[in-house]
């Protein structure tokens, strides 16, 4: 039982990562980024590509990271901030071209067939007295505590991220202050695609690599998202957690309903909870 | 008169392509494929361009429709005719299970729901040991009606074609009616429709509904055409497309949907085998452009070049 909720904390851990992707770009730039899950997978084969050419897999963690920035940042300069006269849903739709394309290059290049990824830290699993823990998971557990934590330093005690939350909270009193919202911006697409990288690479070892392997892990992020509100970055990590060791419990317990069951908790979220479980206000449903 | 002659001229070679290809088959079923793909097209555009509601579980309704007509007519030996009709209904009911959550959710909401909803549905039949599971539908016959059965290329696509023409003359005379104006000014304004006194939940839950049926129909011509089925056919991926489609195509417009599945199906043929994935590339390119440049997609374009041209005729005449 212990066990089942550590493991269900590792990979919601994965779910925590992509959904504050995702409710960071939606809460500040008003876009639903449909391409998160998409992007870590292009990320991940970027990664694939050095390991291929004799790269240590551990250090292709700061290479996704830092391709990620880049990546957000050019997509955000390149494609969202010039479409931001278009409406919300067309920016939505973006990010779904932007998948297309990220799926195709892949496809072209790698093909169609399911890769091997190496694990990150190589190595039998760990055993703590009764609790038995995969090397990977114990670095998703710790990865995803360390990177909240730089991420709650940034939110609040940044000048950045203060102002990022200024943005989420009221745009237009943001731009009467002064803050340079088109910079805020482009720092947050940038922090979330390195998110998505991260995130990639850690699903990547555990599934095998081929180019939808990212679909499945964004669907949970959305749920994890919605579950925690969807204009809360705290939210989204508890989401995403409980999501993990609830979908652990309930493929050990009910596996009848293990695939439908985060599907339909999306649903039924949305309908009888709308504000989730940490959304602090009326998001609108717009 | 100028008017009637283009659209006679069309159809005359529509009715011809069968006779052009006559010795390669597979470009007629791709072709055929491409019909199909507009019957759905055409659906997802009721509901997105029309009605202003997003959808990304149109594949799902396809599913349904394919597997309702494909079981009700190897396990039942129902005809066609009602069996495709059965599946689009079938589609056409669970659009309204789904239209009514959709009374509560917008944009963005609607989107993610209507994703988990078809994931779901796709799910559902790979546990249902009836339909085949994991495994998939095999040896599906092909649509039969009055004893005829349609199972040569060249006779699919003209049945095909009918059901296609069918489609647009009854969503072109739907448009026109009051049900139609409805969705238009829905889309536009909810507040003003409302003021207006349309009730919105009721044309919210109908545009789900025909735009279902659709699909449902589609999905049962394609499940008698492929003879196969399974449920990863039916996926997310395939609700992205009907999307890219219909926005790539025109949103809104008649003929639109009709005209992205014709790219959409034909373009990644003449890249080869090698390169086909390079198609998504390009339609993720000429999705975002359009997006960017083109709120009507590229039947907007089509229409400005022939704005340019008449404008220059009429330039030459005066």
């Amino acid at each position: 039982m212990f066990n089942l909720i550590l493991r269900g904390l590792a990979t919601g851990s994965i779910y925590s990562l992509t959904a504050v992707g995702i409710v960071l770009i939606l809460s500040t730039t008003n876009v639903m980024n449909f391409a998160q899950g998409d992007t870590g997978m292009f990320l991940t084969y970027i990664a694939f590509f050095f390991i291929l050419r004799g790269i240590v897999p551990s250090l292709t963690l700061p290479i996704v990271i830092v391709a990620g920035a880049v990546l957000g940042y050019v997509v955000y300069k390149g494609l969202i901030s010039k479409a931001k006269k278009s409406s919300h849903l067309g920016m939505m739709i973006i990010t779904l071209g932007l998948t297309m394309i990220f799926e195709g290059i892949v496809a072209t290049f790698f093909g169609n067939i399911p890769l091997l990824f190496p694990p990150l830290i190589p190595g039998d699993p760990v055993h703590f007295g009764s609790v038995i823990l995969d090397r990977q998971d114990i670095l998703c557990l710790v990865t995803a505590l360390v990177v909240f934590g730089i991420l709650s330093f940034i939110l609040y005690r940044t000048k950045i991220g203060i102002a990022a939350r200024s943005i989420a909270d009221d745009e237009y009193a943001s731009r009467v202050l002064g803050i340079p919202i088109d910079r805020i911006h482009s720092f947050i697409w940038a922090i979330s695609f390195g998110l998505a990288g991260l995130a990639g690479i850690m699903t990547a070892p555990r599934l095998s690599l081929q180019p939808l392997f990212m679909v499945v892990v964004q669907l949970k992020a959305f749920t994890a998202a919605v579950l925690g509100g969807m204009n809360s970055v705290t939210g989204a990590i508890w989401g995403g957690l409980i999501l993990g060791v609830m979908e652990n419990l309930v493929a050990y317990y009910v596996p009848a309903i293990k695939e439908s069951f985060s599907l339909l908790l999306i649903v039924a979220i949305l309908l009888f909870l709308p504000n989730g479980l940490f959304g602090s206000r009326e998001a609108g449903r717009s | 008169m100028k008017k009637k002659i283009l659209p006679f001229l069309l159809l005359v070679l529509a009715l011809l392509i069968p006779l052009v290809f006559n010795a390669r088959p597979s470009i007629v079923a791709y072709i055929n494929l491409a019909i199909i793909y507009a019957v759905s097209a055409v659906g997802l555009n009721l509901l997105l361009g029309v009605a202003g509601q997003i959808s990304l579980g149109h594949a799902a309704f396809m599913g349904i429709g394919g597997y309702t007509s494909a079981i009700l007519m190897m396990r039942y030996g129902v005809p066609s005719i009602v069996s495709v009709l059965a599946g689009g209904l079938l589609a056409g009911l669970f659009g309204l299970l789904i239209g009514f959550p959709a009374l509560r959710l917008k944009g963005f909401y609607l989107a993610i729901a209507t994703m988990a909803l078809g994931t779901a549905v796709t799910d559902v039949i790979k546990r249902m040991e009836v339909l085949g599971a994991d495994r998939g539908l095999t040896n599906i016959p092909p649509i039969t009606i009055f004893g005829y059965q349609f199972s040569s290329e060249f006779a699919k696509y003209y049945l095909y074609l009918a059901i296609l023409l069918l489609t647009i003359f009854l969503v072109n005379n739907l448009l026109k009616s009051k049900t139609g104006m409805a969705f238009r000014a829905m889309r536009d304004s909810e507040v003003a429709a409302k003021v207006f006194g349309i009730n919105i939940s009721y044309y919210k839950v109908l545009a789900f509904v025909i735009s279902s049926f659709l699909a449902g129909v589609a999905g049962a011509m394609y499940g008698h055409s492929l003879s196969y089925l399974h449920p990863d056919m039916f996926g997310f991926g395939l609700s992205i497309e009907f999307l890219a489609i219909t926005i790539i195509g025109g949103i809104g417009t008649l003929w639109g949907p009709v005209l992205g599945s014709a790219l959409w199906i034909i373009v990644p043929r003449l890249f080869g085998t090698k390169l086909e994935a390079m198609a998504g590339v390009l339609f993720g390119v000429i999705l975002i452009l359009v997006v960017l440049f083109l709120p009507q997609g590229l039947s907007e374009l089509i229409m400005r070049i022939n704005k340019l041209f008449s404008r220059k005729e009429e330039g030459e005449r005066s």
